[in-house]
């Protein structure tokens, strides 16, 4: 069976799961974009080990200002 | 744990076919073995949810899917990907999973139960 | 002779910045930390700067360092002279203005120099405000009435009324005293802090506002206002000498004599 997720795990998950859904409400032809680079910004980070705290506590923060940001309707596109 | 939680990018062109895929025949009530909260069949529910894994992932298109198939071990996604294709699943029934019942959805089948009783998919 | 004696001066000028003196180093040690390298721990850096070639004040030696040594080090910095705020950092242990802080010119001691304590670090000795911010927003910092003078001209107060503003209406918002204080270092979400604290009572008692009702009303609950214990480090590290201790005390006496 697969460990249970940290919280902070779950987190990230969670945050994850916002962003892809950030990208379902734009358009649709773009919507690749946004996926294309949610992948690219989650996987800089893909090798933060576990127990670093901090770090992910960090980036956690700015991924969900950064997301707050690209929420905004007037937000059509991202490359 | 955490390298498998995150992973890198793969190219996502396949949820329009995800989306494209979404049935509009009903099923006649005759054939319904149950009803359900959502007024769908779970046979019904679970042929849609397994083109919507297959759509998902290109690779996953021969394999075979049952109800027992875990997101994790038999298919080999991370959670990421499982997050993912949960919104895929989510779009395909036109409702929103809330976060603490989406992370508890290990395999197929309690996706499945998941969507039956859930009143609003369709 | 009136000539000469010009000359003399300049000569003597010249020679002074120049053979005269020797150098007068003294080690500033700086709070570094880059956020594109999230992983990599912050570190205190080591600049020495010859405080005889250098203004008087830690911006200066800030502004030299970045200049001539590192450009990659980051502070806030405009108007250098203590009346925009955004050179609040954490100075030899207090929070101050580094435009206003003179530089100790002992140089056998370090100045160690950090960001505003228990703030989200933007990078290096920049930090985060948006909580600040969002709270000062939070307390409606603007005149509210119900109808304003019909020859459309301002609001009129007498000299005494205009007065119970002084020291209040100086604050620029550096944040100096909120991050000094341990309450708003554990609550910071919920207690507004003294800055914030002291634009709220700025408003209350300014004779032309009506909404003081609605203002109190806001501060009546066990976090926003009453998270203040009377530490008063928020008056001690003021670097313009403001009290936002009083503020606060103020509006509690106002509170409990409803």
């Amino acid at each position: 069976m697969v460990r249970k997720l940290s919280g902070l795990q779950r987190e990230v998950v969670h945050l994850y799961r916002s962003c892809i859904r950030m990208a379902h409400t734009k358009p649709i032809e773009n919507r690749p974009h946004f996926i294309k680079y949610i992948h690219s910004e989650f996987g800089k980070y893909k090798d933060i080990p576990r127990k670093d705290f901090t770090t992910i506590e960090h980036l956690l923060r700015i991924g969900s200002k950064k997301l707050q940001e690209f929420s905004k309707n007037e937000v059509k596109d991202i490359r | 744990m955490f390298r498998q939680l995150l992973r890198t990018a793969t190219p996502l062109a396949h949820r329009q076919a995800a989306i494209a895929t979404k049935r509009t025949s009903i099923v006649p009530q005759s054939l319904m073995r149950y009803y359900s909260a959502s007024g769908l069949t779970k046979d019904d529910v679970t042929t849609r949810i397994v083109d919507v894994i297959k759509a998902y992932d290109k690779s996953l298109a021969a394999k075979p899917i049952s109800l027992e198939s875990t997101y994790n071990k038999d298919l080999g996604l991370d959670s990421l990907d499982t997050v993912e294709l949960i919104v895929a699943i989510e779009e395909e029934f036109e409702i929103e999973i809330p976060d603490k019942v989406a992370d508890e959805l290990k395999n197929v089948g309690e996706t499945v139960d998941y969507i039956v009783s859930n009143p609003d998919a369709n | 002779m009136m000539y000469k004696s010009l000359v003399g001066l300049v000569t003597k000028r010249g020679l002074a910045s120049g053979v005269e003196h020797t150098a007068r180093m003294k080690s500033f040690k700086i709070y570094r930390w880059n956020p594109d390298t999230p992983s990599v721990k912050p570190v205190l850096q080591n600049y020495q700067v010859d405080l005889n070639d250098c203004g008087p004040m830690v911006l200066d030696a800030l502004i030299k360092i970045k200049n001539e040594q590192d450009g990659t080090l980051t502070f806030r910095r405009s108007c250098r002279e203590g009346i925009c705020g955004s050179c609040a950092m954490n100075i030899g242990g207090s929070n101050t203005l580094a435009c206003l802080c003179k530089i100790d010119q002992d140089n056998t001691k370090d100045l160690k120099i950090y960001p505003l304590p228990h703030m989200y670090v933007v990078k290096d000795l920049v930090p985060d405000l948006t909580n600040f911010y969002k709270q000062y927003k939070s307390i409606q910092p603007y005149l509210q009435r119900k109808s304003f003078p019909e020859d459309g001209k301002e609001v009129l107060q007498s000299i005494e009324d205009r007065k119970k503003l002084d020291g209040l209406y100086e604050c620029i918002l550096c944040a100096c005293c909120s991050t000094s204080c341990p309450s708003y270092w554990w609550n910071q979400e919920e207690y507004l802090g003294p800055a914030v604290l002291m634009q709220a009572y700025r408003w209350l008692i300014d004779s032309r506002d009506q909404a003081s009702h609605i203002r109190k009303e806001m501060l009546e609950n066990s976090m926003s206002l009453y998270r203040c214990h009377t530490i008063m480090n928020c008056t001690k590290t003021c670097p313009k000498g403001l009290n936002p201790g009083k503020a606060i005390a103020e509006i509690k006496k106002s509170l409990a004599f409803e």
